[in-house]
This record gives structure tokens, sequence and C-alpha cells, in this order.
């Protein structure tokens, strides 16, 4: 199976590693600029290709890791050629191209897998495993937090652009948006509060959303990009009529160094870390490559990475209106 | 001699027994005795505290306490303080001081017109982490504040049927746990709410078919602009450590306040007990209330906790059930604000 990465950034590296561990192998690498392009295929010693057109005559699977806001135009290219997509998360920047590429897909017949990676992080895995078997009775309250500083603080990187990246809801949030419904089923309304939506030029970004699960449980969703550097903490807590799970913040670390880090050490970009023997980026091209090659069923479907990203543009909107907002009524061009 | 006399109205709440050693610590209080609708529970509560039973309100109050400490069930506190008003007491009332915001401002009213306080029984404004983290926030260090991320979660009290029922608690989880943190979030910011939303549910404890949400999130608008969530379920199950917590997690424009106000306690583990249990090092807040309360009355002010504090936060406990009823959010400043 051979694998092209569009994009050269941070999650492009992150995914050329996570392939190194499957069968599969990244055959071509094309972002638009030239140098990281090159120094990313060189890594993984793979074709820099000049066009997305090169890299999709190159490959049988086209891995996105551009902008969120690229998305759906490379993965509807991509599609049309008969390639099968895994798209990093979000599926897309609106609402209409995420259904756009997942019909696409469909006509296409290929597979449309998105990288909800949080899906296999151990703990996140355990608790949803715990859930189904009825460990903790039916779902009451789910708590889900996730936050970093600001990535890219200061710079004009595509993810501080609202417009291109969604923003911390788009991009960060979307996780626990997928992993609550993963859990508690569809969401029927969403009520969310967040700095940027009043002040769009706020150094920092934080919100909280409440979710109105249709089988009736609540979700509460934290996202910040606002902590000072270089703090990344994520937390889970479920609460059901059986029981109660409880994953709280820094409990997901048995090895802690905590170093001073400004100015030109600082991070532009973190990802949460525990050591493990297997990383979770591994796990899910692990899977990738099952469903793919071995016709293994997708963790996550695309319905489901489509429901992911309608809850988070709702949020989005009840942030705006100030309202609750119910994500089926969405208009596709909402963003 | 005594220079105080605080009688006790209703051994209904489970802080009751709580107030009455607050009150023993201190040398210059006697307590008259206690009085209780309920005359069995008011008699094995005074037998087992060593009070003096009186066999009706008006009885105890015609003995002219100074004060009293109303522990009465939530859509009780009315008629209790209307009826200590008039008898010249001053008031400390568990919280929340009323179900609604209308009783509330009423019952602020006739307390006013007797010349007496009615002070909300608040105590985590006496908890010393929640103190540091005020003066941390006042400072002015984290810059402005983003939002707040709040929990007062705790196990039902099940060995106390009336919290379930909605004809005495005037609802559930969100009624009896959104107001500790609503008015530490508005002493916090010294800002006032202007828009409230909750969320609420009946699945936790379903086996006691409870007429009342048993889970609830509320989020609230502050007039500064800084929002704030505030889980109020009632999620920890029996074999939990602890009966419950109060956390806040403040995010601002230059850094993250946390705040566990009782994490000052070490982890137990006994033969014979099911699991490990927290056992509290930390200092008491329920005497630093108690102690500001007698204090005011001896200095002749007005205590911390005002009886506006009082109606805000029944205020915005009442626009939560409102909210989870209709699913809306409810713009509630002028309805809290109203005289």
């Amino acid at each position: 199976m051979r694998v092209g990465i569009v994009g050269a950034g941070f999650m492009a590296e992150t995914h050329a590693r996570a392939w190194a561990a499957t069968p599969a192998r990244v055959a071509a690498v094309y972002a638009p600029r030239e140098a990281p392009t090159r120094e990313l295929a060189q890594q993984v010693d793979a074709t820099a290709c000049k066009s997305l057109e090169a890299l999709i005559d190159q490959v049988d699977v086209v891995d996105i890791c551009a902008p969120t806001d690229l998305h759906a135009a490379i993965g509807l290219q991509a599609a049309a050629a008969s390639r099968h997509l895994l798209v990093e998360k979000p599926l897309a920047r609106k609402l209409h191209e995420g259904e756009k590429l997942l019909q696409a897909c469909q006509q296409a017949g290929v597979q449309l897998l998105v990288g909800h990676v949080l899906r296999f992080f151990p703990e996140y895995a355990a608790a949803q495993a715990a859930v189904a078997r009825g460990d903790v009775g039916e779902l009451a309250v789910l708590r889900l937090t996730r936050g970093s500083f600001q990535p890219w603080a200061g710079s004009s990187h595509w993810l501080t652009d609202d417009g291109r990246s969604g923003g911390l809801i788009l991009d960060l949030m979307i996780h626990d948006f997928d992993y609550a419904q993963w859990l508690a089923g569809p969401v029927d309304s969403v009520y969310a509060r967040s700095v940027r939506s009043r002040e769009p030029d706020s150094a920092g970004d934080y919100c909280l959303a409440l979710l109105q699960h249709r089988g009736g449980a609540i979700s509460h969703i934290e996202g910040a990009w606002a902590y000072p550097q270089p703090l990344f903490r994520t937390a889970l807590e479920i609460a059901g009529s059986e029981g109660l799970i409880e994953q709280p913040v820094d409990s997901t670390a048995p090895l802690s160094i905590q170093l001073a880090q400004q100015g030109a050490a600082a991070a532009d970009i973190v990802a949460p870390t525990s050591p493990l023997a297997e990383d979770p980026f591994v796990s899910q091209m692990r899977h990738v490559y099952a469903v793919l090659m071995e016709g293994a069923l997708p963790l996550c479907s695309a319905t489901e990475a489509l429901a992911a990203l309608r809850v988070a543009l709702a949020a989005r909107e009840s942030a705006r209106s100030g309202r609750p907002v119910r994500p089926d009524n969405l208009e596709g061009r909402q963003g | 001699m005594a220079r105080l006399r605080v009688a006790l109205l209703s051994s209904a709440h489970v802080h009751a027994a709580g107030w009455l050693a607050g009150l023993r610590q201190r040398a210059e209080v006697a307590v008259p005795g206690v009085a209780d609708e309920d005359e069995a529970r008011g008699r094995a509560f005074a037998t087992e505290h060593g009070l003096t039973w009186f066999d009706s309100y008006e009885a105890l109050l015609a003995e002219a306490p100074d004060a009293v400490v109303i522990n009465s069930e939530n859509t009780r506190h009315g008629e209790l303080v209307e009826l200590a008003a008039g008898a010249g007491a001053h008031i400390l009332c568990e919280k929340p001081l009323a179900t609604t915001a209308a009783e509330a401002r009423r019952m602020l009213r006739c307390c006013e017109a007797a010349g007496v306080m009615l002070m909300t029984a608040f105590p985590m404004r006496f908890s010393p982490p929640v103190i540091a983290a005020r003066e941390a926030l006042r400072a002015g260090n984290l810059g402005r504040v983003y939002g707040c991320n709040a929990a007062n979660q705790g196990q039902l009290p099940a060995q106390v049927p009336w919290f379930i029922d909605p004809q005495l608690a005037g609802g559930g989880a969100l009624m009896d746990h959104v107001v500790h943190v609503a008015d530490l979030l508005r002493w916090f910011f010294g800002s006032e709410v202007r828009e409230v939303y909750a969320l609420g549910n009946r699945i936790l404890h379903q086996e006691l078919e409870p007429q009342v949400e048993t889970g609830g999130v509320v989020l609230l608008d502050f007039e500064d602009g800084s929002f704030a969530s505030i889980d109020c379920s009632w999620s920890r199950p029996p074999q939990y450590p602890t009966w419950g917590n109060v956390k806040l997690e403040i995010v601002a424009e230059r850094g993250l306040l946390t705040l566990d106000a009782f994490r000052q306690a070490s982890t137990v583990y006994r033969r014979g007990t099911p699991g490990p249990q927290l056992a509290y090092w930390g200092s008491d807040a329920n005497q630093g209330l108690i102690d500001e309360f007698v204090n005011a009355i001896l200095e002749g002010r007005s205590p911390a906790i005002s009886g506006h504090d009082g109606v805000q936060a029944s205020a915005i406990a009442e626009a939560a059930l409102q909210s989870a009823r209709s699913g809306e959010a409810l713009r509630h400043q002028n309805e809290m604000d109203a005289p």
C-alpha cells in the first residue's frame, strides 16, 4: 500500500512517523512549499511531488494533512481518481464541504477515514470500552477537557486564522465532540460560549460547550488555547446510573518534567503525550491499514466525523449568537 | 455569662449539627434549644446534641433569642424567616435562601423592616484556599478572566429524602449545588450574572424515581464578559472516598488558576472498609461562617454575606431550573435586580 501525504507541517510529520510503523510505505509527499516538502520526503524516503496530481498518480491512499480549509478540495480530487482517503480532523472547514466529500467518496467507492486519533488514546479507549460493557450504566453527565497554549502564537500560521482552521472549537474541541457522540450518541442541542466569538483578536481563546444528547445524557466540553507554555492538559469524567469513571487532569502523566520554556525554546504546537509502548498515532495508522488492506470496519465512520463537525459548527454558531443551536438545523455554508 | 443566645429552627438539613458545633466553639454564645415541625426528628436531634426541645417555633422564639439558625427544608425557609424576624432575631439561613427570587426578596424586605440581619450560609467564602484564590485574582496577576470551569459535585444526601422532593427542596441538584459556586463567582469577579442556561436530567439515582434533576450543568454569563460553568450533579457514587467537591479552574489572559477547595485531605485505607476514604485536614470553613455571623451581631455591623447576596444566588438557581425546563437561555438581570 502506497501512501501520499499532502502537507509537510506538524501533523504531516506526525503521520509520517506513524506510517513507518505499518507495512504501508509513504511513497509521495506534496505541499505547496518546496523546502519542507523535500525535507519530509527525504526523511521517509519518498518522492517530493511538484503537484497534487503527481502525488495522486503515485499512490493508493491520500493522507490529507493540509490546512483544514483545503481538506475538501484535495479530498474531492483524490476521490475523483478513486483513491482512498485519510483526512486529518476536522473532516472539513464547512458543513457543505464535508457533506460533498462524503458523497463523492461513496460514489467513487473509496474509504473516507478521518483522523479522530483520540479514539486511539488508551485512557479514552478504555473508558469507552467500560461504557460499552455497561460498567457505569446509563450515561448521565460527561465532562471532557482539552487545553493548551495558543499554538503558533504571534505567527501568521494558518491555524491562527479562524477562517482557515475554524479555531479552537473546530481544531481542538472537535476531538471531544466526536468522543462525546461516540459514547453518548447524537446531540440535539449545543450551547456554547467562547472568548474569540466576541473578541476575534483576543490573545488566547477559551470555550465552554454544553451538549444535550438525544438519549438524555449531558456533555460538558471545555477547550482552551490560553494556558501558559508549555502546558497541555486533558481530562475526562463519565458519570452514569451505575458508576463513575474519573481521569483527572495530570493523571495521565506518570512522568513529569517541568522546564521553563520561553522565547526561542518554546514549542509552536504540541500534542499530549503519555509514555506508552505504542504511540496512539501509530495505533491509528495500524487501524487505517487494517481497514484499507484487511477489510476491518472503521472505528470512526465518515458519518460520525461529519456529525462531530456538525456539533463543532453548532458550538461556533451558539457562541456567536448566544442561543442554543440544533446541529440538525445548521445550513451547509455555515462555519 | 453568654452575651448571645442563638436558637436552632428545624433540624431538617444535614448541616444543622455542623452549625451547632460552630456555635458551641464560641464562649459568648448559648443555644437555648431547637424546635422542629417534625417532632420525631427534632426530639432525636435535641437528645443527640443535648439541647432543649421546644414543641413549636413560637415557643422557642418566645424565649427571645438574639438570633436563629434556620435549617429547614428549602421551601420552608420563608415562613421561618418571617417568624424569626417578627421576634426580632437575627437570621443565619441555610442555602439556598429561597427557591425563587421573588420569595428571597420578600424575605429580605421582611428582615429589613424588622431591622434584623439576613445572612445566607455560604461557608465556602471562609475557606482559606478559596480566599487565597480570590486574593490572587484580585491582585490582577492573571489579567482579564476569560472563563471558569467549576464543579460542586456531590453524593446524593440519600439519608435525607426531602432533597429529592420537589415540594420541599424546590428542585434537585440545580437547586442544591449551584448557589455555592454562583456566590463565589459573584464574589470573585465583582460582577453580576447576566444570563443563565442549564441542562438537567434524572439518570443518576434513577432507582429512587426522582422527581427532580439528579444531574445538571449550568453556564453563566457575567456582566464583565466572562462566563462560567458549574457542574452541580449528584454524581459521586456512595463508595466515593469523600462526599464531593468544590473545584474551580479559572482561565485568564495571563494564566490558569486551579482551586480544589477540599484537596487538603489524606487518603486513608482501612481494613474492613470497601475503599479509601479522604480524611480532610484543612481549615474549618463552617467555623469561619459562624464566627462571621456571631461577630457581626456582637459588633453591630453588617455581615460579609448580605441579604442581596442570598437573593442573587437564589435567582440564579431559579433561572437555572427554568432554563433546564424550557431549553432556552434566560436573560435574568432585570429579574434579579428587581426590588
